[in-house]
């Protein structure tokens, strides 16, 4: 019987903090009207619970019964979530203002939904991950429907919601049978079940695991539970569509990878062959739609399909290589995807117009340092080395061939190879165009500034010196198994 | 102190950060010191790295410093180190050296241009990429900066860009350099394939150890192509030609990058890999013959050329030969100690012909000169020891320095080489003095108009120029015959195959104890008679010029139009390449690829397009994807085998 | 007995669930649901866990759904109007999935089943301490941290419905 309390002390400064934004939005609204002390607050927060995630063990800590993990995988995790959340908040500033939904409750829920992300991190039975699923969901739920007066925003949220709960059902009936065939939701006991049995036979077990495939693939977005991607993507206010392109994507592969090579580690034959498809059919249909897109958002939506794909890639390849990889990638992704999505706040105006691809015209003569930033973020997506992206596909697409997955690793590469086209296609337009709108006036404040540069630093530095984030990567998936 | 050697790489990049991103907002005197303040900087700590070496016993004068491991995967391992030995060091103090006071003269040089924070970003970045270059430990780093100051030549060749001449000359360097580019990652390739490695270290260590053959196919390939990387970068035939044309670009570009280091690449490169190339006898041979060839071909051009910087153009060309000949004979040390003569004088001349361009307000064409002399002293003297120096007469810098090479020619070549060596020397002698006294001395040819502007530089412009002069003048007697500080330095790089003891050869018979001093009274001899010759053409009978390239007037026009290689490979290569890709452009492009690209672009695009459809908006019918998937999984996971 | 029982109930529940879809009249389709609800109670009953089965009872049969409904007169919504833009052919291929999905499960369980690992809570176990008592134990000892979290949830979920629904903020 343990409850070490601290070992879930950044869960409960989050929490703290959340409500403290809540009561301070409604004791002081009146009075500071430019709410600043809101994103500052939360930014504290941010870096408290940073802080206090940082008392690393190196050997796995159980606490709550065994219900609650605290290994490096889940401090990678924790820092990652945080990282993600706090640039959001860097980028959200400027943009809620701008929208006229600057509530205290947005930063409220930004920090419970990290809480959520967390506890599907270090969640160590099916329970704990899928309360942290709700939690993190529902947040943003509410979240993709914050421009309450825009229809877009109301449907997207909606949508969301129906096809989440939707989705939701088949990972509960999921867990339900492993549940009931394994008699556990422990995952650790799951494993010495399934190992004691010689791999998993059961018919029931299988399925199961397939539902729970279902429930995370949608979380992740991977084909065909990606429906909602692009219309979420383009009806949420923009700040949010950063935040859900990252968060619970990174939160869903944490959860992913700990059940999967946690409990079902031993048998992963079985779960390979029906990740391999998926994987191909993400990358494929990610990439090959995300061509034909005209609008910005619409176009990253289908993007972060596609790098799931890529992600999906290294889990079937299930050695440590390309379990580290992931961390890997999912880090680099933060930083480029969140600073394109910067890019893309500043550079639209109210009501969430200029957020067609064409509208990027110029951006080079007029803007030339939001161009090379924008330039930078696209040749990391795509994959162009010295950038961050080009190391995490290269982890993967080799973790891919060790583990004798060379056809894979070669749709992967003529998968890249695609998404080039579209990548380089928003390069070429800023360059190559001559302006065909005023950018005026720019969505800028010294937060977002800061974030840009975070993002930009963080994807040169992964790009350049990979080796040490890749140690602690691979330092932190030893637990795993 | 050897640990301070990553802050040698890092204040020329600081340089470049700052003048690259915020350069335009800052003033025009904060923007040069900032450059010349870095690369100042980086010379003050190549000189303690310098010192730091010489504390350390001559045999184990190797530091390397690994900085990052940038990507491992099983045995390809890509990481970042630095490499101090007594090659590198002497290369760093030649680079930041000469790039600093050349970084000097540019505050003066520049000052008028509207680019002058793009030319300092551009030209600290090029420092950067140079020092990169020689200081990486293995050879994709090389490679990196290899490619990093061509691109470096290539923007600052294409400075003004508004010329289309300039324009031109800058894709034509870059196109010809990736000819050779191309060989040197080849080579690359097959040295990771065959040593299963590409640090130095281990390449070198793996091929000393006596488990590649002498002569084997694979060494003679490694070697052939990396030497193929060298001629692109270093200008020789048949890859010169971009080297004259580069001098579209600013003249202290072409004093620090096409005549001081980079062009001196390919020949560090070379002797960075001497235990690679010692062991393929043939590809020895080709270097030598290539390099000989290279050094009378260039300089017979350059005996007929008007404007002042072509001719020290194919002077570069020329006396880049002379470092291959050296190398190509086994006299590395010979060699490197040119190279390093060579990067003193040839400033100096580059610097100087700026001066002289500047006080004519742009004019390049020595028949418009003349009679300079009195206007801009301080430029002529300098000019004037330049000159002397590379001509070959001691005991300036070049004299020691060629009349080595012509005489480990002689000894561990044939007579041939140092014939060839010996002829171009009188060319040298003899097309320099032409220059000085074109534009120096004689009758005022120079237009009124510029007349009126005439000046002498500014100070930041001469004290450059002063102090490379004293450096052309004493820096030879590093390597004194008998009592080499060079040969001493660099002799546990190269090894005892790095250069002649003829020196100390009394056991060889007087014969041979006497032949390094023939030598050198031969080379001077040569080296005076070319300047006679010119000074019988060009003062004593302005005549005879005219009347000579009348009489020979075939040979002159073939000298005059560079015996026409370039028109040569315009039709040998360029325009039959122009024409079959117009061919393929008609007919196999805009048919058979367009059609089958578009086909494949339109496929993926239709793909795209009826996967969209699919996109309804309905949340009953995402959905139904959801369930079909689900179905899918399940009958997979649970029935599939 | 029990097994006829539990198949009788069971029936009646996923009836209910299916009138429920194919209704049109928004209060029928909330009584249905209310039968549903109250059949699972039902089977909770059959499981031995009483206290499951009378919360389920309290809460979905009783208060939500009391909610449901004074929200559905509220609004007055007429029936489901069909819509003109549909998808063509939309149920047939959603009734072939569903019979698909059907068919795969039956197979499953069809066949020969594992005997999965008996849990410690058996139902001579749960009598012995009382069916409320245990769960009470559980959830401050095991399942401490779920439980706490979920407050969490629920506050996200009043934040929500704050947040979406209020008129003015």
């Amino acid at each position: 019987m343990t409850f070490n309390i601290l070992s879930i002390l950044p869960i409960l400064v989050l929490a703290g903090f959340g409500m403290l934004v809540l009561v301070v939005d409604v004791m002081s609204a009146r009075k500071l009207g430019e709410k600043n002390l809101l994103a500052y607050l939360s930014l504290a927060g941010i870096v408290i619970a940073a802080i206090v995630s940082r008392n690393s063990t190196a050997t796995t800590l159980f606490s709550f019964n065994e219900t609650f993990t605290i290994d490096n995988y889940a401090l990678f995790f924790n820092i990652l979530f945080l990282l993600s959340t706090g640039l959001v908040i860097l980028i959200s500033h400027s943009y809620i203002k701008r929208e006229d939904i600057n509530h205290g409750e947005y930063y409220a829920l930004l920090m419970f939904s990290t809480i959520g992300m967390m506890l599907m991190a270090s969640g160590a039975d099916l329970l704990n991950i899928f309360i942290g699923l709700e939690v993190m969901s529902i947040s943003i739920y509410i979240l993709t429907g914050f421009k309450r007066s825009k229809l877009i925003s109301n449907e997207a949220s909606l949508k969301y919601f129906l096809l989440g709960a939707f989705a939701t059902g088949f990972l509960l009936y999921g867990i339900s049978l492993v549940y009931g065939t394994t008699g556990t939701i422990d995952l650790r006991q799951i494993a010495s079940f399934v190992a004691g049995k010689g791999g998993v036979k059961d018919p029931l077990l299988l399925m199961g695991m397939g539902l729970i495939i279902v429930g995370l693939g949608f979380k992740v977005a991977s084909v065909p539970f990606h429906a909602w991607v692009p219309d979420v993507y383009e009806g949420a206010p923009t700040a949010v569509t950063a935040f859900m392109s990252v968060g619970p994507k990174a939160a869903a592969f944490a959860a992913f990878m700990r059940i999967f090579l946690t409990a079902f580690g031993s048998s992963h034959y079985e779960w390979q062959k029906a990740i391999w498809i998926l994987a191909v059919l993400t990358m494929t249909v990610g990439n090959v739609v995300a061509i034909s897109q005209t609008n910005i958002k619409r176009m990253l939506a289908y993007s972060s399909i596609a790098h799931a794909g890529y992600l999906l890639v290294a889990l079937v390849a299930a050695n440590n290589m390309g379990v580290s990889g992931t961390l890997f990638y999912l880090l680099a992704y933060i930083f480029m995807n969140i600073g394109a999505f910067a890019i893309v706040i500043v550079l639209s105006q109210k009501g969430d117009v200029g957020m067609n691809i064409d509208d990027y015209a110029g951006l080079g003569f007029k803007h030339p340092m939001l161009a090379i930033a924008m330039t930078l973020f696209m040749f990391s997506m795509a994959g162009i080395p010295p950038m961050a992206g080009f190391v995490g596909k290269f982890y993967i697409f080799s973790a891919a061939i060790k583990s004798g997955y060379v056809g894979l690793a070669i749709i992967g590469v003529i998968n890249s190879v695609i998404s080039v086209y579209y990548y380089l296609r928003i390069t070429v337009i800023m360059y190559m165009k001559e302006p065909v709108r005023d950018f005026h006036p720019l969505t800028i404040s010294p937060l977002i500034v800061v974030a840009i540069a975070i993002a930009v630093v963080g994807t040169l530095h992964l790009g350049i010196f990979p080796s040490k984030v890749m140690e602690i990567a691979q330092r932190s998936i030893l637990t795993l198994r | 102190m050897l640990n301070l050697i990553s802050l040698v790489l890092l204040f020329p990049l600081i340089g470049t950060a700052i003048n690259g991103l915020i350069g335009k907002k800052l003033r025009k005197e904060t923007v040069g010191y900032i450059a010349c303040g870095a690369i100042g900087m980086s010379f003050f700590v190549a000189i303690l790295v310098f010192f730091g070496l010489l504390q350390l016993p001559p045999e184990s004068r190797v530091f390397e410093k690994q900085l990052f491991n940038w990507i491992e995967s099983g045995s390809f391992k890509a990481a970042a180190g630095l490499q101090v030995d007594p090659l590198s060091s002497l290369m760093i103090l030649i680079i930041t050296g000469v790039g600093f006071l050349i970084h000097i003269y540019s505050i003066g040089y520049m000052h008028h241009d509207k680019g002058y924070h793009r030319y300092f970003c551009y030209l600290n970045l090029f420092t950067f990429s140079m020092l990169l270059l020689v200081l990486g430990n293995n050879f994709l780093l090389m490679f990196i900066g290899w490619e990093a100051v061509g691109l470096c030549s290539y923007l600052l060749i294409g400075f003004w860009f508004e010329k289309k001449s300039a324009s031109d000359a800058a894709k034509k360097a870059f196109i010809v350099n990736r000819v050779g580019d191309f060989g040197f990652a080849l080579g690359i390739m097959l040295i990771f394939i065959t040593f299963d490695t590409i640090d130095f270290t281990g390449v070198f260590h793996a091929a000393s150890q006596g488990n590649i053959a002498v002569g084997s196919f694979t060494v003679t390939i490694i070697t052939l192509l990396l030497f193929m990387g060298a001629t692109g970068k270093s200008a020789q035939i048949p890859l010169y030609t971009w080297l004259p044309d580069a001098m579209e670009g600013p003249t202290p570009v072409s004093a620090l990058i096409h005549a001081a280091t980079m062009v001196t690449a390919g020949v560090y490169m070379i002797a960075r890999c001497n235990v690679l190339f010692m062991l393929s006898p043939f590809t020895m041979t080709v270097v030598a013959c290539i390099g000989a060839a290279t050094a009378l071909f260039a300089a017979s051009i350059g005996l007929v050329q008007n404007d002042i910087k072509r001719v020290l153009a194919y002077s570069t060309v020329s006396q880049l030969g002379y470092m291959f000949l050296a190398c190509g004979v086994g006299a590395f040390t010979a060699g490197v100690f040119h190279l390093m003569t060579h990067a003193f004088f040839k400033a100096l001349l580059f610097l100087g012909s700026g001066s002289v361009i500047h006080a004519l307000s742009g004019e390049q064409d020595m028949r418009k000169m003349g009679g300079l002399k009195k206007h801009i002293p301080i430029t002529y003297r300098t000019f004037l020891v330049g000159t002397v120096a590379i001509a070959g007469i001691p005991p300036f810098a070049g004299f020691f320095s060629k009349d080595e090479i012509l005489l480990e020619a002689f000894v561990r070549g044939n007579f041939i080489y140092w014939a060839v060596g010996a002829l171009a020397a009188l060319f040298t002698a003899f097309y320099m003095f032409r220059l000085l006294i074109m534009t120096f001395h004689g009758k005022s040819r120079v237009d009124h108009h510029a007349m009126e502007h005439l000046h002498e530089s500014p100070k930041n412009m001469t004290v450059p120029l002063k102090i490379l002069a004293v450096l052309a003048l004493l820096g030879g007697f590093l390597g004194i015959p008998g009592a080499s500080a060079i040969n001493g330095f660099l002799s546990p790089v190269f090894g005892e195959h790095g250069h002649v003891e003829t020196h100390g050869a009394e056991a060889c018979g007087s014969h041979a104890a006497c032949l390094p001093y023939l030598m050198m009274v031969i080379s001077t001899g040569i080296a005076i008679a070319g300047i006679y010759l010119a000074y019988l053409m060009y003062i004593k009978s302005p005549e005879l010029p005219k009347k000579l390239a009348e009489r020979f007037s075939l040979i002159y026009k073939l000298l005059l139009n560079k015996y026409y290689i370039d028109e040569i490979y315009d039709a040998l290569f360029v325009n039959p390449i122009k024409k079959i890709s117009l061919l393929l452009w008609k007919r196999v492009d805009a048919q058979l690829i367009d059609g089958t690209v578009n086909g494949v672009a339109g496929f993926v695009r239709g793909f795209g397009s009826v996967l969209r459809l699919s996109q309804t908006g309905y949340v009953r019918n995402y959905a139904f994807y959801i369930v079909a998937g689900c179905i899918f999984i399940i009958v997979f996971v649970v029935f599939g085998k | 007995m029990e097994s006829y029982l539990f198949y009788i109930v069971g029936t009646i529940a996923v009836l209910a669930a299916v009138y429920l879809i194919f209704e049109r009249n928004p209060v029928f389709c909330a009584l249905y649901l209310i039968q549903t609800m109250v059949c699972i109670a039902v089977l909770y009953i059959l499981l031995e866990a009483q206290f499951i089965a009378a919360v389920q009872m309290i809460v979905y049969a009783g208060a939500i759904m009391v909610l449901f409904l004074f929200v559905i007169m509220l609004l007055n919504i007429k029936g489901d109007e069909e819509s003109k833009r549909s998808f063509p052919f939309r149920k047939i291929p959603a009734i072939l999935m569903g019979i698909g999905l059907l068919t795969v499960i039956c197979i499953i369980l069809k066949s020969k089943l594992l005997q999965g690992k008996q849990d410690v809570y058996t139902v001579a176990h749960i009598e012995s301490l009382g069916n409320t008592q245990l769960i009470g134990n559980l959830l401050f000892t095991d399942y401490l941290l779920p439980f706490e979290i979920t407050s969490i949830l629920l506050f996200v979920a009043a934040i929500g419905a704050i947040m979406l629904a209020k008129r003015k903020l």
